[in-house]
């Protein structure tokens, strides 16, 4: 079942386009990265999506053409910053939320313990701190238990701490198999949660696919041994190799395709020369996004 | 409806702002009213006299005159109670909730009922407290208490309810375009006891006025919901100086009133629809 599909999406501010055409479409179960540097359109295609910005042109479709109104009902929202009524209670602001979700108020004190406020509950929300309001807006997208969870960087101004605790929730809650849609400019952050992603420049969408079929290995192993000048000369002599360079006080061998790590390991044992160390280089999305960067400029 | 007239009442139930000023509208339309009697006192020991009249025996409690004389009274406050809805509309503005509702799941159409339900709740519980007051000081001063006569001209009432009706939606739409609260507050008492009684003042009475000027201040908005209820110069009071009075409002009165919150309606609507609303 597609969770949302985006068609021809298109916002102009003026002369500026911020998305441009824009197609995407997500599936159930999917953790989707909306990746782009800070003024690519994410946000805007997020708020395109939620009604709260009005597109230009083009159109999407939740749940396979269920009315918006009640698709963002099963859609737990965090965006940049948290917006509830500054009198109100927790509890109180939470039932708002209840009544606009269809959800019941019972789902308020085990979602506030869950979060940590339960102890301020009865506090007003201007006295919060802003890790408190943070985590409020996380009850709030928790509350009705939603399919789907939407997030606008969501680690934005957190401590590393809140870092690691959101990124953690974040995997809880796809293992779950709940769909996530995100949009964030940090490319490790796509990488660690993610499995699908995109990219946006400039509102036009460069790239899109899975995370794990372009990272995987690379054809580079670094490698070192007790004596480099032997290494560097035997080494020399494999076949399966590209080119070999020196880097920090180890050796970095560019194999031939269908070369790998083992393949040179034997190879080296073969000559009598045992490493000390043996690398295989990853593929880092930032590099993937640089050079994606790169091919469209 | 009451889906969107509970989500209003969780927002405002807690909010003490809100009952504050609504509690400050009701006095003062409860002082307005019901004051007379003393006020009358007050000019008859200062030895005030009309016309060898003493002030205090006029009948202005009698049934069914009082509903006319109230609202007549109780139009002069209703600027206070545009407060009430400016506030709770800059708040959603301010806080960034009406995104937020709207993320979670309220339709703009909601919305504007949710608004739309507490501007007839606020205007209906003012219309109950002004009989409520009514029926307690005609049965106090009145000289006759048959129900034929308390329940005759009552119509007065509804008008003022559709006034304040049509003056929040005024006061609804002036929020959801002006920023700042306190700026609104400024431009809503300004433009409705200023600037549009000048112009339709000068439309209707100076020497420029002719046939089709003192027609086309009927469509003016203040003016058209003020005349529900007679304008400020139609004092009601003037009949206990044998003087003629507004004594009925006129099919096309209501129309024009009704056309006014349609109006209103209509904008709000078409300024949800076209707004980007920015984090």
């Amino acid at each position: 079942m597609s969770v949302l599909k985006i068609n021809k999406l298109t916002k102009k501010f003026g002369k500026l386009t911020a998305v441009d055409q824009l197609d995407l479409t997500i599936k159930e179960g999917q953790v989707y990265g909306i990746l782009g540097p800070n003024g690519s359109g994410k946000t805007t295609t997020l708020g395109m999506i939620l009604e709260v910005v009005a597109p230009t042109s083009g159109s999407f479709e939740w749940f396979d053409g269920m009315k918006n109104v009640d698709a963002r009902q099963k859609i737990g929202s965090i965006l940049e910053t948290p917006c509830f009524y500054s009198y109100l209670t927790a509890e109180q602001n939470l039932r708002i939320i209840a009544h606009i979700k269809k959800c019941s108020y019972d789902r308020i004190d085990p979602i506030l313990k869950q979060v940590n406020l339960y102890e301020r509950k009865t506090d007003k929300f201007k006295t919060y701190s802003l890790g408190m309001k943070q985590r409020l807006s996380l009850a709030a997208a928790l509350l009705s238990d939603p399919p789907v969870l939407m997030l606008d960087e969501p680690t934005n101004g957190l401590d590393p701490e809140g870092i690691a605790e959101v990124r953690q929730l974040i995997r809880d809650i796809a293992s779950k198999g709940k769909t996530i849609i995100m949009a964030s400019h940090l490319l490790d952050e796509v990488q660690k949660v993610c499995t699908d992603f995109c990219i946006l420049r400039k509102g036009v969408k460069l790239h899109e696919g899975s995370v794990n079929d372009i990272l995987g290995e690379t054809n580079v192993v670094e490698i070192s041994s007790g004596n480099m000048d032997e290494l560097m000369k035997a080494v020399q002599q494999y076949n399966g190799l590209e080119k070999i360079e020196q880097s920090n006080g180890s050796l970095k061998a560019y194999l031939k395709d269908g070369q790998s790590a083992d393949h040179l390991n034997q190879f080296c044992f073969d000559q009598g020369i045992a490493l000390k160390k043996l690398i295989p280089e990853s593929k880092s999305l930032e590099q993937e996004f640089l050079k994606i960067l790169k091919e469209n400029d | 409806m009451i889906r969107a007239f509970k989500l209003e009442w969780l927002k405002l139930k807690h909010y003490r702002v809100f009952w504050i000023l609504f509690g400050l509208y009701l006095l003062a339309q409860l002082i307005i009213t019901n004051g007379g009697v003393f006020f009358l006192q007050w000019l008859e020991s200062k030895e005030v006299e009309f016309d060898g009249i003493s002030p205090s025996i006029l009948p202005i409690y009698d049934f069914p005159d009082i509903w006319q004389n109230s609202v007549w009274l109780a139009s002069f406050v209703k600027v206070l109670i545009s407060v009430v809805v400016i506030v709770s509309i800059n708040n959603e503005l301010s806080y960034n909730t009406l995104r937020q509702n709207i993320i979670d799941g309220v339709s703009k159409r909601e919305f504007l009922l949710s608004k739309f339900s507490l501007i007839l709740f606020l205007s209906g519980i003012c219309t109950l407290v002004l009989f409520g007051s009514g029926l307690v000081a005609g049965f106090m001063y009145s000289h006759v208490t048959d129900a034929k006569y308390i329940f005759d001209e009552l119509e007065y009432l509804a008008a003022y309810f559709l006034q304040l009706v049509v003056f929040c939606l005024f006061a609804f739409s002036l929020g959801m375009i002006i920023k700042k609260a306190g700026f609104a507050i400024v431009i809503i008492t300004l433009y409705s006891l200023v600037f549009e009684p000048i112009v339709t003042a000068i439309l209707e009475f100076s020497p420029i006025a002719n046939g089709f000027t003192k027609g086309l201040v009927k469509f003016f908005p203040i003016y058209s919901m003020e005349k529900l209820v007679g304008k400020a110069y139609e004092s009601p009071f003037a009949k206990y100086f044998f003087q003629e009075i507004k004594d009925n409002i006129i099919w096309y009165e209501w129309l024009i009133a009704i056309g006014w919150a349609a109006i209103f309606m209509l904008f709000i609507t078409w300024l949800l629809n076209k707004k980007d609303l920015k984090a």
